[in-house]
């Protein structure tokens, strides 16, 4: 199943509460945007095919479903991503601080055999508000975190209007084709539980 | 916290997370606390530093074993029945779609001295070393009449009314000796007791049915799946389901507190100082100590091999059942093996679990002939713990206490007790036979 592997992209997207990370896997799945704010409920993960260099993937986006709240994500959410996506709100210096915290979270509980090179994506999100008048993270700040921190693409992006975000997608693709996959330790033979097989009644044939 | 729930449980065990999973999906507001930082309560799965932790007293494993992060060992080793209550549980949710599953490669019951693979079919009575030349004809006999017996099909009951007849009215018409009754009770009906002999057979008709069906289901060894990464991957995976549907998770709540009113209903939950309150309380016995009883122990050994048990056929997962006749004991023992072919140790390692109900003090005595059939092991942990049962009245106190999992290795009893508090908590049976998803689908389709 080595193709299997090589055409699913993990990628999760992580960020404090309330910073937009919904609105953005819905508006760069579904083209959509919601208003209203509730902290996550209904999000799971969105799939969406793309192509890159003639190559199709299926792009699989995990939300946090709300779980990042009161920091209660389990280990199994983190397992097998690709590449990271952070998330803050240029509008809260709170949620661009709490960034160190997340991006460490991942590397504790994802464990990448290369944790300097892991791929990470930083969105700053949320740029059309009041018309850029309540920002209070300046573009210079972020790209100075990212450098810090190994040059980590960044990107400003509005879930509302859809600013940048397919261009930030499409270098969250791109980077999470970069991250090779760990050597299988074992390639499983999993079954299709789902699967409608019903229980064949053998017969003795006497 | 602060605020207002229908439901707050407490404990992230499989049991806890299943019911937070159905009640959240129900539309009810539920808040999920856990002291622990990490899922799965006492049904967790530990990597190899918080094993040694937990059974050294230190942190520092050999380095020959491996690395940590790639050990899920499980702390209630049970397999799943393909076809059995578990799995369709996780299809009404689609929890599926968080979850990879393997199938064990075989299953095994003791029997003087030896281990046998388990017959569940004519085909495989015939085939068998457990039993003589005439009891397979016998046996064959039993088995076709269990496979073709239908409930709606009154030719099929051959003249046996099979919710009045006993088992062993049953057994006695086919002339089966008390060999294969304990094998065919223990092993593919997974009693875990003699009482069924005397109950009405439709039971374990139904259970030998479910355990053929389970075995044909994916073709495999045995009539058992387990999960990738180990069983810590089911709280996760109802957690989630939760959370997708509004539930609220909080772990690391120190020191969770319930709170009564002055006629001894629980209205809400006290951590770190603030109250959150509710209509019902739901928790793992170790959050309300003093509405459990304690009903039993579990001895349980936890070894670390770098090969599969002897005379399995290189089953990289397998289950064991030690018959307590074959023991002369008052509780069946369990064998549970997985290996890195589940991803649950690192390559070439193999985890194995011997499990029983404690009648004595040490487990290392008492678990001795199930440890005897695992050949050389590298490490070896003991483990006694307190089974539990609530003792309150839920109409009284508004909680809902879970029972402690038992020695078996395999989720059946789980299940039962799952659907059994949901239909308490919320007056209503769970229709399994409804794939929630393809509900929605087609609700959403109709708008």
């Amino acid at each position: 199943m080595a193709s299997r592997r090589r055409t699913l992209l993990k990628v999760i997207i992580l960020g404090d509460s309330g910073v937009g990370k919904t609105s953005l896997m819905n508006q760069y799945v579904n083209k959509k945007f919601s208003n209203q704010y509730k902290a996550t409920i209904g999000a799971d993960f969105l799939t969406k095919e793309v192509q890159f260099e003639d190559r199709l993937f299926t792009l699989q986006i995990w939300d946090t479903a709300g779980q990042e709240r009161f920091q209660s994500l389990g280990v199994a959410f983190y397992r097998g991503a690709d590449c990271c996506v952070l998330v803050y709100d240029v509008n809260s210096m709170k949620s661009f601080d709490n960034l160190n915290n997340w991006r460490e979270e991942f590397l504790i509980q994802a464990s990448p055999s290369d944790p300097d090179n892991f791929p990470f994506v930083l969105l700053g999100n949320k740029v059309d508000v009041d018309g850029g008048n309540s920002r209070v993270v300046s573009e210079k700040k972020a790209k100075a975190w990212c450098a810090s921190k190994g040059n980590i693409p960044y990107f400003e992006t509005s879930a509302k209007d859809g600013t940048n975000v397919e261009e930030a997608f499409q270098c969250i693709v791109k980077n999470a084709l970069k991250n090779e996959p760990e050597e299988e330790l074992y390639v499983p033979d999993t079954v299709d539980v789902v699967g409608g097989n019903r229980a064949q009644r053998s017969s003795g044939c006497c | 916290m602060d605020e207002e729930y229908d439901v707050i449980v407490l404990g992230t065990g499989l049991k806890e997370c299943i019911i937070s999973g159905l009640l959240s999906v129900d539309g009810l507001k539920v808040l999920h606390m856990d002291r622990n930082d990490y899922y799965g309560g006492e049904s967790t799965s530990l990597n190899l530093t918080k094993l040694w932790k937990r059974f050294k007293g230190n942190e520092t494993a050999p380095e020959h074993l491996g690395v940590s992060k790639e050990y899920n060992v499980d702390m209630v080793p049970k397999f799943m029945m393909a076809n059995g209550a578990l799995v369709r549980v996780l299809i009404h949710t689609s929890v599926t779609k968080y979850l990879n599953f393997k199938a064990v490669d075989g299953s095994f019951v003791y029997n003087n001295g030896k281990i046998h693979k388990v017959p569940a079919t004519d085909v495989e009575a015939l085939k068998s070393n457990l039993m003589g030349l005439f009891e397979k004809r016998r046996a064959r006999k039993f088995f076709i009449y269990v496979q073709d017996y239908e409930e709606d099909d009154p030719k099929s009951h051959e003249g046996l009314d099979l919710h009045k007849v006993t088992t062993r009215e049953v057994i006695s018409k086919y002339g089966l000796e008390d060999d294969t009754v304990d094998f065919i009770g223990h092993a593919l009906a997974l009693h875990r007791d003699d009482n069924y002999l005397d109950e009405p057979a439709i039971d374990t008709v139904k259970r030998m049915k479910l355990y053929a069906e389970s075995l044909a289901r994916f073709q495999g060894g045995s009539p058992y799946i387990y999960p990738l990464y180990g069983l810590a991957e089911l709280p996760q995976a109802f957690a989630r389901l939760s959370a997708v549907y509004g539930g609220t998770y909080m772990l690391n709540k120190a020191e969770c507190k319930v709170e009564f009113d002055e006629n001894g209903k629980a209205y809400g939950v006290t951590s770190e100082g603030e109250t959150a309150k509710c209509k019902k309380v739901v928790c793992d016995p170790s959050y309300l100590p003093d509405k459990v009883k304690k009903v039993g122990r579990v001895a349980r050994a936890i070894c670390i091999m770098k090969h599969p048990i002897p005379d399995t056929k290189d089953s990289h997962s397998v289950q064991i059942i030690l018959p307590k006749k074959q023991l002369k004991r008052k509780s069946d023992m369990y064998v549970f093996c997985c290996s890195y072919a589940h991803n649950v140790a690192p390559k070439g390692k193999f985890i194995a679990f011997v499990s029983t109900e404690a009648e004595a003090d040490k487990p290392e005595i008492e678990l001795k002939p199930g440890i005897d059939l695992l050949g050389p092991v590298e490490e070896t942990f003991f483990d006694i713990y307190d089974r539990y049962e609530p003792t309150n009245t839920a109409d009284e106190d508004n909680c809902f206490v879970t029972n402690s999992y038992d020695a078996t290795t395999h989720f059946e009893t789980t299940v039962k007790d799952v659907l059994a508090l949901y239909s308490k908590i919320t007056g209503k049976e769970l229709d399994l036979s409804v794939d929630l998803n393809a509900a929605s689908a087609a609700e959403s389709e109709a708008a």
